[in-house]
């Protein structure tokens, strides 16, 4: 079960709007192995992915560059070190970018159901590496 | 090693304070002291006044370690990037010789280690409350999430104070606008500071261009015109007075 993490500030929900870290907030509860820039890998369930893309962990294994293996009940890992995030082959990535952005809109727009959301849901398309933006659907495939 | 003397415990923003705590910092026992998890910084203070702190810019990750066959006891462990004899602007007296080693093998001293251009610093803290390792692991997640990397080079993260409403900028303009893009007059006033100076700084530079006929070709740069770092110096002979002054202004 996914949850909806808390957004500090608005500049913190409009950036995981904007960015892949909405896809890495759906990550919450699986297990992956988190790459850090500085060689160490860590691998352990995701508790919390926050917008500035710092990641929260439990239960970790640690393995830091030397191959020196460490077990760690609790691990935060700051955004800025952070080379890679392994994506579980088990995560629907476009189901989870779509999950999580209606998520955000549900939490926002409770009062008022349907309206924008379905527009913005067939507007989101995924590049990968870059920022998502607001864009009219591809074209259908031949 | 390093120690800082006449540093006062931080007063506001604490989130949490531990005492009764032992820093090791690559593996050197600096002996028993506080723990300040602050807003600001984290720092730690023996009883003498003795201490340092950590901006938390620096810190690469903070993590529980229960694992008593990595290190023999359950403590916060935390990773910083730099030496602190980088980063403190006080004095840095010598190792002192009769500072004992606590003998941990596993918590080897990394400096220089890992490559010639990231060098970094282990240390842990050692409550002797082990059940206050979740709060101060706690406490420092918070602080650390309210140092978010300024060197983000995602721009469109700069979204601060506006909301970005899909439905309500559709109301207003008939169509899903985006966010970033102003005519002339609107966008002047909705630059922030950042915004404003990078503007003037790029007009300064069109002004320069122009009188000095140097071509920059809109490259961002902080250093001064005579000095082109990749080498890139382009016949200014060739240019035009007031190349520029059609350009759209663009944000």
């Amino acid at each position: 079960m996914n949850c909806l993490s808390a957004f500090h500030s608005l500049r913190e929900r409009t950036i995981t709007e904007n960015s892949m870290v909405v896809l890495l907030q759906g990550l919450q509860g699986a297990v992956t192995t988190v790459d850090m820039r500085n060689e160490s890998t860590a691998r352990g369930r995701v508790v919390n992915v926050d917008a500035f893309m710092n990641v929260r962990m439990e239960e970790v294994l640690y393995r830091d560059w030397k191959g020196q293996l460490t077990q760690l009940q609790d691990l935060f890992i700051t955004g800025r070190n952070i080379r890679y995030i392994h994506i579980p082959d088990h995560i629907d990535i476009m189901k989870t970018i779509q999950s999580q952005l209606a998520k955000i809109h549900r939490a926002r727009n409770f009062a008022s159901q349907g309206g924008g959301r379905k527009e913005y849901e067939k507007q989101a398309v995924v590049f990968p590496q870059l920022p998502l933006h607001k864009c009219p659907p591809p074209p259908a495939p031949p | 090693m390093v120690l800082l003397k006449n540093l006062h415990p931080p007063t506001e923003g604490v989130r949490h304070e531990q005492a009764e705590t032992t820093a090791v910092m690559d593996g050197q026992r600096l002996g028993c002291g506080t723990l300040y998890v602050a807003e600001t910084r984290l720092s730690w203070f023996d009883g003498s006044g003795m201490g340092f702190s950590l901006e938390y810019p620096t810190i690469s990750l903070h993590a529980i370690s229960r694992d008593v066959s990595a290190y023999p006891q359950e403590h916060l462990y935390v990773m910083v990037s730099g030496k602190l004899s980088d980063e403190n602007e006080a004095e840095m007296p010598e190792k002192e010789a009769d500072e004992e080693d606590d003998g941990d093998s596993s918590s080897s001293s990394s400096s220089g280690d890992v490559d010639d251009e990231e060098v970094i610093t282990e240390i842990r803290f050692v409550p002797s409350d082990k059940a206050a390792l979740e709060s101060i692991f706690s406490a420092m997640c918070e602080c650390q999430a309210l140092h978010p990397d300024p060197e983000d080079e995602d721009s469109d993260n700069d979204f601060e104070g506006e909301e970005y409403d899909v439905e309500e900028a559709e109301a207003e303009h008939g169509h899903a606008d985006i966010p970033t893009f102003y005519t002339c007059d609107e966008g002047l006033s909705a630059l922030t500071q950042e915004g404003q100076a990078t503007l003037e700084r790029l007009e300064g530079m069109l002004a320069q261009s122009v009188a000095h006929q140097y071509q920059m070709a809109g490259v961002r740069t902080d250093e001064s015109k005579a000095e082109f770092e990749d080498g890139m110096e382009v016949d200014a002979a060739a240019m035009e007075a007031g190349q520029f002054e059609d350009a759209d202004v663009e944000h």
